[in-house]
């Protein structure tokens, strides 16, 4: 019997990405969301338990199947008697109970996989404690009686996935990866397959604060007085999914817009959710200002202040030094935040100027003749960025070594839940 | 969610996402029961073709299953399917039933294409019966359908009912358990005066039950079990009631399984919050640690920095 293709299980805070191994796109995308009846705040509370044992048929109750996810979940938040739950929070798994019910419905309802015919590929977030590894693995082969198990780093995913762009001539798992998702931006330096964990920086700029940072821009213009208030963040969410990219240079940006406003300016054409009202609103200056927010950090808020050219160097400049040359070599985009036009543009030119400027400094204070050869910056943005986790993972799983890279179901009946503390690194040889 | 949907989620949706938008497209995913689908646009943009392939065609051509497609597809169905693929259904977005409650359900119809494609036997089985019955005596043959590595579903038709035996194989002791629990709840659950009409439902392990005792290469193990469904008329008796039950029973084996885990999932959420439960137990039980202020010689306290 043929293999059926591995199962590719992406769980993040916000988003859960599910779909097959050798396809291009996730099958399913939806908020890791949960609504099960009961109060959504009561998490810690167990489940319930029959009042008194006996008569068998009070056992019958069938409350635990009782429960949405994804975009189910949120469209019935509203209804009495359900409350919402966000298993994930950070990245990390808080809540195992609705996580493993989470699962459950992921691959009966959506996927129609049955798990014992499957390998699993799931990810998880740079410094994941190995206890949580351990827990997936129990609920995995012990819930699901899965075939085989692999749980791969993120970052590495998003490496692999850069692998799909023709600029890329060496497929090497060295590499900066810049993951920004909705919650928060995480810069994350690899070697050879290996997260170099002490040097991991994280940014408190993601989609959401983008978002919120449109509709201020937009509020404070007067352009949101026609538009409902429940539907501002879903507009400014729009507004900066389809008309933003990065600039090269504000100053200059802002005068090409005042010279001639009709060639720059945009119209973005709503329609009211209920009364089905038309409104236009003009979009402007936030076009180009939105994305600025990580190069230029204090138009939004003085909370952070680093640019994230800056904070890329930074993390090379932690990592050892032999692998520097490749970190900088290779940096990667990923999540739906990195797809600004020119994002990469802006971000390789950025970082140049820093290398670059810190080697002149060098070379002065040597006070020698010779000069550095220069340090080759390459920032890497390609199609399959805003899954390029997911799409890592399905090129992963596609190969035909993936099944040597798995724990399968007869090595965890004999080693235990121990077993997936360590997995072995793609690529690496046996 | 109790039962499982007899329709494919992703056909469903990446059709309808589709016909408002058309794009290329080459996506390969799967079923219950290892059914492999691909949905793909060779040529055009707007001309969609979904194969399907199924363990057990051979089988269920010989129990008639282009008959049951092209009364269900028509027009649809390829004459040559795709390579490794058993059969193959084009799409024209371009000529979609009008928007609404209509194209909703060719969709629908679209995404019940392993239903329709398993439901041969029974729909042989039924007509069977119905000869049989006016025959007055007789038996049927004893349909196999191996759609799955060690497991079979068998029907065969009498003149007053129609027999579906699953044997199922559990790989997994708890498993085994589990499942024993299960089934003999279906058989309880028959004497409920609520449920009467339900059929009638036998379960053995290890042992076949005689309808297919007789057939050789049988597996003898305690990891086999024999579910019986017998079917009267009255489970058939038009073709509203015979459309659902087929479309029950043939998720038999993926709803016992799915109840299995789910149960699992239940047991290990209680086993969490007792852990907890004891953890907190445990905390009391700790003795508070002593603390008492330590000098110097001198006289000085000393505290931690």
């Amino acid at each position: 019997m043929s293999l059926l293709a591995p199962i590719i299980c992406d769980n993040g805070t916000g988003f859960s990405k599910v779909g097959f191994a050798g396809n291009s796109d996730p099958s399913f995308v939806f908020p890791t969301a949960i609504a099960t009846r009961g109060p959504a705040s009561q998490a810690s509370r167990g489940p319930s338990v029959p009042s008194k044992p006996g008569h068998l048929a009070s056992k019958r109750g069938v409350e635990d199947l009782d429960f949405f996810i994804g975009d189910e979940a949120l469209a019935n938040a509203q209804t009495p008697g359900y409350g919402i739950n966000y298993p994930i929070r950070h990245g990390q798994i808080e809540n195992w109970d609705y996580m493993e019910r989470y699962w459950e419905q992921t691959i009966f309802k959506y996927l129609r996989a049955e798990p014992e015919d499957h390998y699993f590929l799931l990810t998880e977030p740079p410094l994941n404690p190995p206890e949580n590894r351990e827990q997936t693995a129990e609920i995995f082969f012990e819930s699901f009686n899965i075939k085989g198990l692999y749980i791969a780093v993120q970052a590495v995913l998003a490496l692999a996935a850069s692998w799909s762009s023709n600029r890329v001539t060496d497929r090497t798992l060295t590499g900066t990866v810049i993951d920004s998702g909705d919650g928060v931006t995480h810069v994350i330096p690899c070697a050879e397959g290996y997260v170099i964990g002490s040097a991991i920086k994280h940014i408190p700029i993601a989609g959401r604060d983008i978002t919120q940072f449109v509709l201020n821009l937009m509020r404070e213009r007067g352009e949101m007085a026609n538009v409902p208030p429940e539907d501002q963040l879903k507009v400014a969410g729009k507004v900066k999914e389809q008309y933003s990219y990065v600039c090269q240079d504000i100053v200059k940006e802002f005068r090409k817009y005042d010279q001639e406003p009709y060639k720059y300016f945009a119209r973005y054409e709503g329609e009211h959710t209920v009364t089905g009202r038309k409104y236009e609103i003009d979009v402007g200056y936030e076009r180009f200002l939105a994305p600025e927010i990580f190069f230029n950090p204090e138009i939004n808020s003085s909370e952070f202040l680093t640019p994230l050219p800056e904070i890329v160097d930074g993390v090379i400049q932690q990592s050892p030094i032999d692998v520097r040359r490749g970190l900088y070599k290779n940096i990667v985009l990923s999540g739906g935040s990195t797809m600004f036009q020119h994002f990469g543009q802006r971000l390789k030119r950025d970082l140049k100027q820093i290398v670059d400027r810190r080697l002149e400094v060098n070379a002065q204070a040597s006070g020698s003749q010779l000069r550095s050869s220069g340090v080759e910056v390459e920032v890497i943005s390609h199609k399959r960025q805003r899954y390029a986790v997911w799409f890592g993972g399905s090129l992963m799983a596609s190969l035909p070594e993936f099944y040597s890279f798995c724990h399968t179901k007869a090595q965890y009946d004999e080693i235990g839940p121990s077993i997936c503390r360590r997995y072995q690194i793609f690529g690496s040889a046996t | 969610m109790i039962l499982l949907e007899p329709h494919n989620y992703i056909i469903h949706t990446t059709l309808a996402e589709k016909a408002v938008k058309p794009s290329s497209l080459d996506v390969q995913f799967v079923d219950f029961d290892g059914v492999r689908f691909r949905l793909s646009t060779p040529d055009r943009k707007t001309a969609l073709v979904l194969s399907m392939n199924i363990r057990c065609w051979d089988e269920l051509v010989r129990y008639g299953v282009h008959d049951i497609l092209k009364r269900e597809y028509g027009p649809l169905l390829k004459a040559e399917p795709e390579n490794e693929y058993n059969v193959s259904l084009e799409i024209d977005l371009e000529q979609l039933p009008p928007d609404g409650e209509q194209r909703d359900a060719f969709f629908k119809s679209l995404a019940l294409l392993k239903r329709n494609a398993l439901a041969a036997p029974f729909e042989l089985g039924f007509h069977a019966q119905k000869q049989l019955e006016a025959a007055g005596s007789g038996q049927g043959d004893l349909m196999a359908l191996h759609y799955r590595d060690e497991e079979v579903i068998y029907v065969q038709a009498s003149s007053d009912r129609v027999t579906v035996i699953f044997s199922t194989m559990f790989r997994e002791e708890t498993d085994r358990v589990f499942g024993k629990v299960f089934l003999q709840e279906f058989v309880d659950a028959r004497r409920l005066p609520t449920i009467q009409s339900a059929p009638q439902v036998l379960y053995t392990t290890r042992e076949p039950p005689l309808e297919i005792r007789h057939l050789p290469g049988l597996h003898d193990s305690d990891d086999v079990g024999y579910v019986t469904f017998v079917l009267f008329p009255r489970h058939f008796a038009n073709s509203i009631v015979a459309n659902t039950t087929i479309t029950h029973i043939q998720l038999f084996r993926d709803y016992l399984h799915y109840h299995i885990k789910c149960s699992k999932a239940y047991m290990h959420s209680r086993m969490r919050h007792r852990v907890s439960e004891f953890q907190k137990v445990l905390n009391r039980a700790k003795t508070e640690q002593a603390t008492v202020e330590r000098k110097t010689v001198t006289g000085r306290s000393m505290t931690l920095r």
